[in-house]
């Protein structure tokens, strides 16, 4: 039976110091490392060398509007996501190509695989896609924002993203043969970092290092932070400061501590970035579905600091780093 | 265990600005060992709902929040947790980071509602400012947005709080000295921005704009619903309107001079207002109104009431001597709101704003409900008439013939065990009521204990009790 990850960081406000930064909220879901391939979903295509879509943003998502059939509506750009995935509670009564063990109501399946046609961004456009359908309703609720579902890597694999989170901006480049954005179309030219990756289960993972520690760390749109496993935690635990270490308690009347670290350097690429933070947790259930270690997700901490394209043909990660005076 | 620090909280999140503290540096590495604790601090004063919810996050099966707040833990220590019972009835649990449940990981969800929707402007009243006139009123009601030149453009979208910030819905439409869009507004205030090939931007033309807390500058705009006039003074220079609505600040609201007085269009929102004009400095009450009220320092003030007419009726009684009607839209004030004996019935008549109201009235000293109102409601412990102005939405439930009651549950009433009870009408239990814009979750109730999602309503999800909630968007 196909089974599907997801993961998704979502993020409330803290503060430090003078600055507003985001406290999280985090869920990692229907994880299981039996992945199978889907290879039946067709191509993408459209008249355009780059389009141009508006950004909406919900905390620290990145939401895009897309359009199956005549259904019009949110998806957060979700790079921790592998592929398509459609909120159950809107899709629960999409056909199901294929039932997952989870249960619902009256012991109905809750999580399925469905195919959708028509689907389209802006003049992107998809005939066929297989879906996971999944329960979503978490991420609205804390939002407040209707949200239709995921769009993951899958969806951009034989093309190339631009983020630019300043403008609220998405470009979707299409590629010449040898992967290349199309001569004119690139929002610029000079990257100030620049880096490949691999693709595991169609997630990105970079390798780089935290306080000169190796680490893999994959890149998640859809982490409203960045998140640091508690065992890497533990060895680099010297050369990292605690802060945040706040007692909150809100109008519900409940208090929690939210711990978040703040570290001097990461080097990913051949840039070093520094006055890093991260939140710690742990990161071990997500390794299983990747058969792999994940040391680290770089999340909305790390993208928001510049403009970053996604070349997912050549497997290439690019930034242009937003310059501040305080950094 | 009090000097336990920790790593991760599965915790309810909370909005946090006005909660939060500035964090502080440590120093780098000590007492890590001791970290790795996850540590939930509970409220039992927390309606069980909420509380399920957060344990179940948390990772705990079957909470039996019951038994908790009986002080029998045992579900709690059998999940792995320590308990320590705290001050103020909150219970701190915690157990090792190391045996969080595999598969389920972290669930850090927030529980409470945001406050607000950033860009949807919540404004009691609002007056334009245009550069140049690029919103307007057409005479078929809607509202025209025009965009000029711009004629390199290839697509541009009106995007903003009337149409849920759609970056699709919100296509205009190109004419040989600009774009246009017409649009359905109802009387009120919007934000709004361009986009111009995918390119968001504010309206150059329009003065009024407002970051919407989150990053995002947009452009505002005021559907008016009302004017102020005060005739003659023609030789007046200067005349303002103050009011309860700005705080009574003589120094924004400025009239307009007309060929027989003076004039204000603007938005204001429904409900009762006090104001004066200041002719040149000196305050005087709106002579062409009637209705006026002295304030707390014995001004006197015009009253201005916007919204819907509702007349509470109570037939019969006629022997009684005093009758009123209280409610939560006067604080439950028993001997306020006197009703008027016209006819065979009391009679009290009074303007709303739109929403749900609870009362009741007060014959000679004794509280009853409505007896012709079907609906009704429970306010600390007290059962209630309810009356809905201005409803934005109709919940039915067909069938269920032989139910003693049904009542309706939800996010909007916290989901009250009692619920908003629904009128048996034909073949279907129906309430209508006024509902805040946005997500709503909601249940009926059969009988007083039989939950269920709406069968008319293929939209739910999936709540802690694993039975579901029905889910409905407010536009």
């Amino acid at each position: 039976m196909r089974k599907t990850c997801l993961f998704l960081l979502l993020f409330l406000t803290c503060f430090w110091g003078n600055r507003v930064l985001a406290a999280a909220r985090f869920t990692l879901k229907d994880i299981n490392n039996n992945r199978k391939t889907i290879n039946t979903d067709s191509d993408p295509y459209g008249e355009f060398k780059t389009i141009v879509v508006p950004i909406k943003r919900a905390g620290n998502l990145i939401i895009i509007e897309a359009q199956l059939d005549t259904l019009e509506g949110n998806f957060i750009l979700d790079t921790g996501s592998p592929g398509l995935t459609l909120n159950e509670t809107y899709f629960r009564d999409a056909a199901h190509e294929e039932d997952k063990e989870s249960g619902g109501i009256n012991g109905q399946s809750a999580s399925f695989t469905t195919v959708i046609h028509n689907f389209s961004i802006l003049d992107l456009h998809y005939d066929r896609i297989t879906a996971d359908v999944t329960d979503l309703s978490a991420i609205e609720n804390s939002k407040g924002i209707k949200i239709l579902g995921l769009l993951g890597t899958r969806l951009f694999a034989k093309l190339a993203i631009t983020v630019d989170l300043f403008n609220n901006l998405l470009y979707i480049h299409k590629l010449d043969d040898k992967g290349e954005i199309l001569p004119g179309e690139r929002p610029f030219n000079q990257p100030d970092m620049k880096t490949s990756f691999k693709l595991l289960d169609d997630v990105i993972f970079i390798k780089g290092s935290i306080q000169d520690e190796d680490m893999w760390l994959a890149f998640d749109t859809g982490a409203e932070s960045n998140l640091l496993d508690y065992d890497n935690f533990k060895k680099l635990a010297r050369r990292m400061k605690i802060i945040s270490h706040t007692t909150v308690t809100g109008i519900g009347g409940n208090g929690y501590e939210n711990s978040y670290a703040f570290f001097d350097k990461m080097v990913i690429g051949n840039y070093v970035f520094k006055r890093n933070h991260i939140m710690l947790t742990r990161l071990d259930q997500l390794g299983k579905v990747y058969n792999t270690t994940v040391d680290a997700i770089l999340g909305y901490d790390f993208f928001s600091r510049g403009i970053f394209t996604i070349n997912f043909v050549k497997k290439e990660l690019e930034m242009y780093i937003y310059t501040y005076p305080d950094k | 265990m009090d000097r336990l620090k920790y790593i991760i909280s599965l915790l309810t999140l909370l909005w946090l600005s006005g909660a939060c503290v500035d964090g502080y540096a440590q120093r780098p590495g000590n007492q890590v060992k001791s970290y790795d604790h996850i540590i939930l601090l509970l409220d039992l004063n927390r309606p069980d709902d909420a509380l399920d919810s957060l344990l179940t996050n948390a990772g705990v099966a079957n909470p039996e929040i019951r038994n908790i707040k009986n002080g029998n833990y045992q579900a709690l220590q059998k999940a792995g947790w320590n308990t320590v019972l705290m001050p103020g009835n909150k219970l701190r649990i915690d157990r090792p980071l190391t045996s969080v449940p595999p598969g389920k990981a972290f669930a850090v969800i927030q529980q409470n509602q945001i406050p607000f929707r950033p860009g949807y402007p919540v404004e009691v009243y609002g007056v334009n400012n245009f550069a140049r006139v690029t919103v307007h009123e057409l005479p078929n009601g809607l509202t025209r947005f025009f965009v000029p030149g711009r004629s390199n453009a290839k697509r541009v979208m009106l995007s903003g709080s009337f149409n849920d910030w759609s970056t699709l819905k919100g296509l205009m439409l190109k004419t040989d000295s600009g774009w246009i869009k017409d649009v359905k507004l109802e009387p009120g205030a919007y934000e709004y921005k361009y986009i111009f090939d995918g390119n968001w931007a504010i309206d150059d033309n329009n003065n009024l704009h407002r970051g919407d807390g989150i990053g995002n500058i947009n452009s505002v705009y005021y559907r008016y619903n009302f004017t102020f006039k005060l005739t003659g003074y023609g030789n007046a220079h200067r005349v303002v309107v103050i009011g309860s609505f700005n705080n009574w600040n003589p120094n924004q609201l400025i009239m307009e001079p007309g060929h027989d007085g003076w004039q204000l269009n603007l938005y204001l929102h429904d409900g009762m207002h006090l104001y004066r004009f200041l002719v040149d400095g000196n305050p005087i009450t709106d002579p062409d109104n009637r209705l006026t009220s002295k304030d707390v320092s014995g001004n006197k003030n015009s009253v201005l009431n916007l919204g819907a007419t509702v007349s509470f009726r109570l037939s019969g009684f006629e022997n009684a001597k005093h009758v009123y009607v209280a409610g939560d839209f006067n604080n439950w004030v028993p001997d306020e709101l006197l009703m008027k004996r016209v006819g065979n019935a009391w009679i009290y008549t009074r303007v709303f704003a739109a929403g749900n109201y609870q009362y009741k009235f007060i014959v000679d000293g004794q509280w009853m409900v409505d007896p012709t109102n079907p609906h009704t409601a429970r306010f600390k412990g007290e059962t209630n008439s309810l009356i809905t102005v201005g409803p934005n939405h109709t919940f039915r439930l067909k069938g269920y013939a032989s139910a003693r009651s049904v009542s309706l549950s939800g996010t909007f009433n916290t989901w009250d065990h009692y619920g908003y009870t629904m009128e048996h009408k034909g073949d279907e239990w129906v309430i209508s009521m006024w509902l805040k814009p946005g997500k709503q979750l909601y249940k009926f109730i059969v009988d007083g204990n039989n939950w269920i999602i709406d069968p008319g309503n293929k939209f739910w999800e999936q709540n802690a009790e694993h039975t579901g909630n029905s889910v409905l968007w407010v536009d």
